[in-house]
């Protein structure tokens, strides 16, 4: 059963007069509660790939679909409204808004998805306290370190239940040892609690985790097998 | 999404930098205050002026012959007020009124050994409330007194000026009702400086009596002026007093054109004030700006996030909104603080240039601002519209961002 389909979908950007072609008629689907590596060299398609997935672009050519629903017909603020309740994003640079504390950080998807204020905040606690950042709810993000910011985004990303998280590079900016950390509690959130996660990686840290690895090069998938471990090392 | 949280959100956004949006609250602050200076110190001069003239030359209801010309001076016995004694206890039975009393004009001509000068001669009232700024105003000498025949005022900048001392004698000439030439010496009682420049160069001031004696239009005076409690009663009491063979002006027709001049001269003030307003408009415009594409990238998690176009446009909207108030109230209380000290220290312009204009800007060598409440509130409007205004294009420029662009921006 797939929850994400993607179908002969293409991407070129246009610089100037040169036309590049990120992404050159994909088709592929994911299921429900995945745990999938998007692997390959820079300029391979796989950020562009995530953004498709998660609607914060449209294809150039071809169809993406959720919950088979074709999102191509969605205007502006109905894909905002998709994304606030439906995707999960996790960045490389963390992306915290510095202003808000952790609490409030992880609180805002579900203030623009209109969640009411009481099951707001047991979502929010409760996801604080599953990444162990209970003690930490009033800190603003230059008061955390790298690991922990990351973190909260963990429990932004996961913060209105969505279908699936997107990562794009997540660990990229963490050490050995935060970075393993970041792994496995993801690992743990999409057992517990269904939701498919996606990363965009070159990381073998990373790509050790998951259960499915779909290699990318010059915008065609060319390989896309089941990981056997997917258990960490 | 909550309401709230995006006021919270543009409250923070303020407070992320500081010394950046404390500078832009200074300059909407800065810029209000300046206009409402200017705004002030204008109506201070034209209200000093509209009562300088009122207390020196027009009062606030002048009763005259129907043919007294507008702009010349006359002598001729029709075009002279009789019967004052009548006329002046009409007058009087007008509970509104505060002072009355009549007056002679004449053209002259003073002279010393060295030099002489065309000046205008005031006969007047010296008992009258009328003439009390005069009184007020003696700087050397004595005040005349009503029986006086040989006596005297003058303003001590034109004696200054012609090197006359107090008690010394001078010669003036004029030409009197009957087209005869009349000479008489005369001693200068006293110096009188009103502050207002161009009364103080003109005037030479003698009793009624001998006026009308020295221009052969005994019984007769040119106009009566009437000084009232509340000078917007001016209507209505110039009503009471019509009557056929007379002219009965308020200080509002008499002053129809300084008026009517000073109204357009507002209307230049205005360009000043857009130019300020404009200013401001850049300031802030930039400051927004800058906040904008410092904050792409967050723009576009925002976005990711799922927060609307509108939503964005609103949080920097508010963020603009938040500062203009800001910077109104400090405006408002440095404007009004400014304004305060003008009206009670006044600026010295100097005597230079409050000649300028000659008699027609009864203009103070000190000049005063006046607090106009209705400004404060229209001037601060003015501001905050215009900082909301500005900042729309910013709002709108952050709002558009696709969510990849702004989260392609490093």
């Amino acid at each position: 059963m797939d929850v994400i389909r993607l179908k002969d979908t293409t991407k070129t950007y246009r610089i100037g007069e040169v036309e590049t072609r990120a992404l050159d008629g994909v088709s592929i689907e994911f299921g429900a509660g995945e745990f999938t590596a998007l692997v390959g060299p820079s300029g391979s398609g796989k950020t562009t790939m995530l953004q498709l997935i998660g609607c914060l672009d449209k294809p150039s050519s071809g169809k993406v679909f959720i919950h088979g629903e074709d999102v191509g017909d969605l205007n502006a603020n109905k894909r905002a409204e998709l994304r606030s309740e439906q995707i999960g994003f996790i960045f490389q640079f963390f992306a915290l808004i510095p202003v808000l504390n952790a609490y409030e950080n992880v609180e805002l998807p579900l203030l623009l998805a209109g969640v009411p204020s009481t099951e707001r905040r047991e979502r929010v606690t409760s996801l604080l306290e599953a990444v162990g950042l209970a003690d930490r709810m009033q800190h603003r993000p230059n008061q955390m370190s790298g690991g922990q910011q990351q973190r909260v985004a963990i429990a932004r990303a996961l913060a209105p239940h969505p279908l699936m998280v997107l990562a794009d590079e997540p660990t990229a900016n963490l050490d050995t040892a935060n970075g393993e950390q970041a792994m496995q509690l993801m690992q743990k959130l999409n057992q517990e609690t269904g939701t498919a996660f996606i990363f965009a990686t070159h990381d073998p840290r990373v790509v050790k985790y998951a259960r499915r690895v779909v290699q990318l090069r010059d915008g065609q998938v060319v390989e896309d097998h089941a990981a056997a471990n997917g258990a960490g090392a | 999404m909550a309401f709230g949280k995006l006021w919270v959100l543009a409250l923070r956004d303020l407070e992320r930098n500081r010394r950046r949006s404390l500078l832009a609250l200074l300059a909407v602050g800065l810029g209000l205050a300046l206009l409402i200076l200017l705004n002030g110190f204008v109506a201070g001069i034209i209200d000093g002026s509209l009562q300088n003239t009122i207390r020196l030359r027009t009062s606030h209801v002048q009763v005259r012959a129907e043919s007294y010309p507008d702009v010349k001076v006359s002598l001729q016995w029709k075009d002279l007020l009789s019967d004052l004694d009548t006329l002046l206890a009409r007058v009087k039975a007008i509970p509104e009124i505060k002072a009355a009393a009549p007056v002679l004009w004449a053209g002259a001509v003073l002279s010393t050994k060295n030099d002489s000068m065309g000046l205008q001669i005031f006969g007047i009232d010296v008992d009258s409330d009328v003439n009390a700024p005069i009184r007020e105003a003696m700087v050397a000498g004595a005040y005349l007194s009503a029986d006086d025949r040989s006596g005297i005022l003058l303003g001590k900048r034109l004696a200054e000026s012609m090197g006359i001392a107090v008690d010394q004698s001078v010669s003036v000439t004029l030409v009197d009702a009957d087209g005869n030439p009349q000479e008489a010496l005369f001693t200068v009682r006293g110096l009188f400086s009103t502050g207002i420049v161009s009364y103080d160069d003109s005037a030479v001031l003698m009793p009624l009596a001998k006026a009308q004696s020295f221009t052969h239009t005994d019984g007769h005076a040119s106009a009566v002026l009437i000084f009232l409690d509340d000078k917007e009663n001016a209507d209505a009491v110039a009503a009471q007093l019509k009557a056929p063979g007379l002219s009965v002006q308020t200080w509002e027709e008499l002053n129809r054109l300084f008026l009517q001049l000073m109204q357009t001269a507002m209307g230049f003030y205005v360009i000043l004030d857009v130019i300020v307003m404009l200013i401001v408009a850049v300031i802030i415009a930039n400051t927004l700006l800058m906040s904008v594409f410092e904050r792409f990238r967050e723009i576009g998690i925002l976005a990711a996030l799922g927060m609307k176009a509108r939503q964005i446009m609103q949080m920097f909207l508010y963020e603009s909104i938040l500062l203009g108030l800001a910077g109104s109230v400090v405006g408002m209380v440095l404007g009004a603080l400014a304004v305060w000290y003008l009206s009670t220290s006044g600026l010295y312009m100097g005597e230079d240039v409050a000649s300028v204009g000659g008699s027609a800007y009864a203009l103070s060598a000190t000049v005063y601002a006046r607090f106009v409440p209705s400004q404060f509130v229209t001037l601060s409007l003015w501001t905050v519209a215009i900082t909301v205004l500005t900042s729309l294009y910013p709002a709108w420029f952050a709002a558009r961002q696709e969510p990849v662009e702004a989260l392609r921006a490093l």
